[in-house]
């Protein structure tokens, strides 16, 4: 009975090399909005740092929080208002800002916010940085300026048209406009509303745009995966589309529906992304250890080199920048190009994709096609972070006969199938993630996983 | 000084403190989560003056109420009368203007006014601070988050409603000439409106309304030098300085010659009592002038402790005709609930207009007191001996404890008492005589100073 008592509430706030991400309504209190914008003025000096939202109804309230707490150590808010988490990421190095916060939780429910945090170059902070700013968040001492030196708020509703010229000029925009495609996109209500039809007319294409009201709730769960693509699905059969787009809340990520409106899977999008850009310019590619293999088949196709990082955007550009490569991403959608944008970008995966129909004059389904299928399951079993060192042992210890990989928890790996297990980075679960020539088999693989990790009870 | 004075302030007169120490936005997000929380989800109007610091409240203030699930009517940059007359006109729950007000410009603060428009009370405050101290604030879900409003309706009701106040069409035939310093705050354009619809050609001072301060805010002689010198070098028919957050006036005559922030009580209570019953309510420090008046036409003069939010208690509870302290602040009862020096100019044009008599005529009526004041910076720990040792002076004579010591003498009155918004005691005191004034003057500061700092010295 004392037990029940004393059992802790599900945390609702998660501080990490993400961000500071928590339910509005619970711990993410204008309070703790308001320090850590100062920690981060702190952090990035008393300079210009932009500061944009997606479409969350939160957004006002954790906005002007941001807002009081940069102010307070001297630094000017630019508000560069609703926003494409990448139009945030190259306007902040076009303007030479001294940092950006992005006040988005992805997809996440719309329940939670969260911040994200640029440097000056518009990347995620890296985890060192991010350690550092959380240790003068929690040091809690923060260089406050004065009443007569207190910077007053500026505007800039530039970064939006700048980062579609951006992308545009890496596309052969002369011929995506010649093929003259029919796209459905989806736009969640989300940061890209405005956004992306712009985008799109600007290529030629006839456009159908569902979802593009950002002053309205998210229509589904943002997370660009199968299940929230009905609606596109419908939109693409009803208007005849040659290829159907859906972007999460803040237009980092995109998943694809062919001309049936059926979803090609979230996986799919980078692989396609990554043949295209490696048949007109081979070279190194980088991806998360939790991406789908399909991208080493397109690798072994096209004969580049493949390197695995640590799951998390930051991660993947950082190898990215370090080894040159052009091309890479995350299996989640997530698209990275550095040469027109160092992170996850929906519009230049947009871009590259119509940019292979048009070029290779392909449908959607000739390009799906061209790459292996596998069947992939995620999943996710509620953790605390104290539990998991314990249930990753036990996972490695029932994988008998794999070679095993631990760059990121552990990943299992056997010549037709892995199995990857791991502490999320912004929720307090372990992923789950197997990937098999069949579904049933995958299934097995995720069965076999939950077995070994619940196995611990409730002992701790 | 080698004394830590924490520069913050927490009281009837709200939360004041100096920006970047006390006065982070932490801070403001607490105490406006704790108000937000106190309102029990109605609407709340807010308005800022013109300081850059007040931006940044501003912000913290809307987050804060935001996360409460509060409704919130923001009127941006606007005074604090206008606050409370948006707050009465609209059944709102409550507002907060966000105003240093008479302080420097490193000061800031933030003025939490009740659904009657008045600030809140001792009791209200009370309620509100045990609400900050048990940090129990209603934190909203997402679907139920306040939403914000802006207007531009409420300023033009609010101008609409002063002017409603005074005989305009009165003062309108007489073309009015004001030179008018602004202090660049927030009545600067409400200002501007108010007089031209009263028929007024004013000559604006420091008119910018960018928080940039020509001199301190507080509308007092010292204060007023530019506006004196501009009304020797043009023709006008008086000068007004009014607060950055437009509840005080100050008064400057035809000829340059600046009033004391005392004579505009009196000068208002002479023209608003032989029109309106009831008595006049003002605090423990303000200059006898006013019960002066108020002998004249029969009224009593209430006083009680200092403080805006004191004053006006007192005065809505008694129906007062006039409430007022002796900084400038004046409310003309029943048309506003706050001190309003818009409202206090008006008066005194239309005192000017009806009687045909010039500013300094109205004030050459006043009874003549000579009054002397004193600040001596002291930490909490020295006020109780410092009050004890003028008790212990005057023993013979009863004092008056509502707040600090006051004595009351046939030809003179002293009060010592500790700041509400700064960590300073004040000294005040009137005589019928100057040298009385000088005498008593020189013998207090003496005793404030060798209690302030114990016995021999520090």
């Amino acid at each position: 009975m004392a037990a029940n008592l004393l059992r802790r509430k599900q945390l609702a706030l998660k501080i990490s090399i993400s961000g500071v991400r928590g339910i509005v309504g619970d711990a993410l209190t204008p309070q703790l909005v308001t320090s850590f914008a100062a920690a981060f003025g702190a952090y990035a000096g008393a300079g210009p740092i932009l500061v944009g939202t997606d479409t969350r109804p939160s957004r006002e309230m954790v906005e002007y929080a941001v807002i009081a707490g940069l102010q307070s150590v001297g630094c000017t808010p630019v508000d560069v208002g609703i926003l494409p988490v990448p139009a945030l990421q190259l306007h902040v190095r076009r303007m030479g800002a001294f940092g950006g916060i992005c006040l988005t939780a992805s997809h996440n429910p719309i329940e939670w916010n969260a911040l994200k945090f640029f440097g000056p170059d518009g990347i995620l902070l890296r985890p060192h940085e991010a350690a550092e700013l959380t240790d003068l968040y929690h040091q809690g001492i923060y260089p406050r300026v004065g009443g007569a030196a207190v910077p007053q708020v500026r505007h800039d509703s530039s970064a939006i048209p700048r980062h579609l010229e951006a992308v545009r000029q890496a596309l052969d925009v002369e011929s995506i406009r010649r093929a003259g495609i029919r796209v459905a996109v989806d736009c969640c209500n989300g940061a890209a509303s405005r956004a992306t039809p712009t985008f799109l007319e600007g290529l030629g294409c006839k456009v159908v745009a569902i979802h593009t009201d950002p002053d309205r709730p998210f229509p589904h769960s943002p997370e660009p995966v199968p299940e929230n693509m009905t609606d596109l699905g419908m939109a693409v059969r009803e208007s005849g589309a040659d290829v159907g787009f859906v972007q999460d809340a803040d237009a980092d990520r995109l998943a694809i529906a062919d001309q049936n409106g059926i979803p090609l899977g979230e996986e799919v999008t980078v692989a396609l992304a990554v043949r295209h850009a490696t048949r007109r310019s081979p070279g190194p590619v980088v991806v998360n250890v939790s991406t789908s293999r399909m991208i080493d088949d397109v690798c072994s196709e096209t004969g580049c080199t493949l390197y695995r990082t640590k799951v998390g955007e930051i991660n993947v550009v950082e190898k990215m920048l370090e080894v040159g490569a052009r091309i890479g991403g995350e299996g989640n959608g997530g698209v990275i190009a550095p040469h027109i944008n160092p992170c996850r970008d929906s519009f230049v995966a947009m871009g590259y994709i119509l940019e292979a129909m048009a070029t290779e004059r392909a449908t959607i389904r000739d390009l799906r096609s061209a790459i292996p299928a596998y069947a992939m399951l995620k999943e996710r079993m509620p953790a605390r972070p104290r539990d998991v060192p314990v249930a990753l042992r036990r996972l490695q210890a029932a994988c008998v006969g794999a070679t095993l990989d631990f760059t990121d928890g552990v990943k299992a790996i056997w010549p037709d199938r892995w199995l990857q297990a791991r502490a999320s980075n912004t929720e307090p679960i372990i992923r789950v993630i197997a990937e098999a020539p069949t579904e049933p088999e995958a299934r097995d693989l995720v069965r076999m996983a939950r077995d070994a990790m619940e196995n611990q009870g409730e002992s701790v | 000084m080698d004394l830590a004075l924490r520069q913050l302030k927490i009281g009837v007169s709200g939360v004041r403190g100096v920006v970047g120490e006390a006065m982070t936005p932490e801070l403001v997000v607490d105490f406006a989560s704790a108000f937000g929380t106190y309102c029990g989800g109605g609407e709340v109007v807010i308005g800022r003056d013109t300081r850059l610091s007040s931006s940044m409240l501003h912000a913290a203030v809307l987050s804060a109420l935001i996360s409460t699930g509060t409704d919130v009517l923001d009127l941006g940059v606007c005074t604090t009368p206008a606050v409370s007359h948006a707050v009465r006109s609209r059944s709102a729950a409550g507002g907060i203007s966000i105003t240093g007000s008479h302080n420097d410009v490193r000061w800031n603060a933030l003025k939490f006014v009740g659904p009657d428009g008045a600030l809140l009370n001792a009791a209200n405050t009370e309620e509100l601070l045990d609400i900050y101290h048990a940090s129990a604030f209603t934190l909203a879900p997402w679907q139920a988050l306040g939403k914000r409003h802006v207007t531009a309706e409420a300023s033009n009701a609010y101008v609409a409603s002063i002017l409603d106040a005074v005989d305009a069409a009165t003062i309108r035939s007489k073309g009015l000439r004001i030179a008018v310093d602004f202090c660049n705050g927030a009545a600067t354009e409400l200002g501007k409106r108010f007089l031209d619809a009263l028929g007024c050609q004013v000559i604006p001072l420091n008119d910018d309304a960018d928080g940039s301060f020509a001199h301190l805010p507080a509308p007092s002689p010292a204060n007023m030098r530019q506006l004196a010198a501009l009304l020797r070098s043009v023709q006008a028919d008086l000068g007004a300085a009014i607060n950055v957050d437009g509840d005080r006036l100050g008064l400057v005559t035809h000829a340059g010659e600046a009033l004391s922030e005392e004579c505009v009580l009196p000068i208002v209570a002479r023209h608003v009592l032989a029109r309106r019953e009831g008595p006049v309510v003002t605090n423990l420090s303000t200059s006898r002038m006013v019960e002066a008046v108020a002998r004249q036409y029969g009224r009593e003069c209430i006083r009680t402790s200092v403080g805006e939010g004191h004053v006006m208690d007192r005065a809505l509870t008694e129906s007062a005709a006039l409430a007022g302290e002796g900084n400038g602040g004046v409310a003309a009862l029943p048309h506003t609930t706050t001190f309003d020096a818009l409202l206090s100019l008006a008066t005194v044009l239309e005192a000017i207009s009806v009687s045909g008599r010039s500013l300094a005529d109205l004030a050459a009526d006043l009874p003549a007191y000579h009054m002397r004041k004193a600040e001596l910076p002291c930490p909490p720990t020295s006020v109780r001996r410092i009050l004890d040792s003028f008790c212990e002076r005057f023993r013979e004579d009863r004092p008056d404890l509502t707040d600090g010591v006051r004595f009351d003498w046939p030809e003179a009155w002293l009060h010592v008492r500790a700041s509400n918004t700064e960590p300073l005691v004040r000294i005040i005191l009137e005589a019928s005589s100057a040298d009385d004034a000088d005498r008593l003057f020189d013998e207090c500061v003496t005793i404030a100073r060798r209690a302030a700092w114990g016995h021999g010295g520090r």
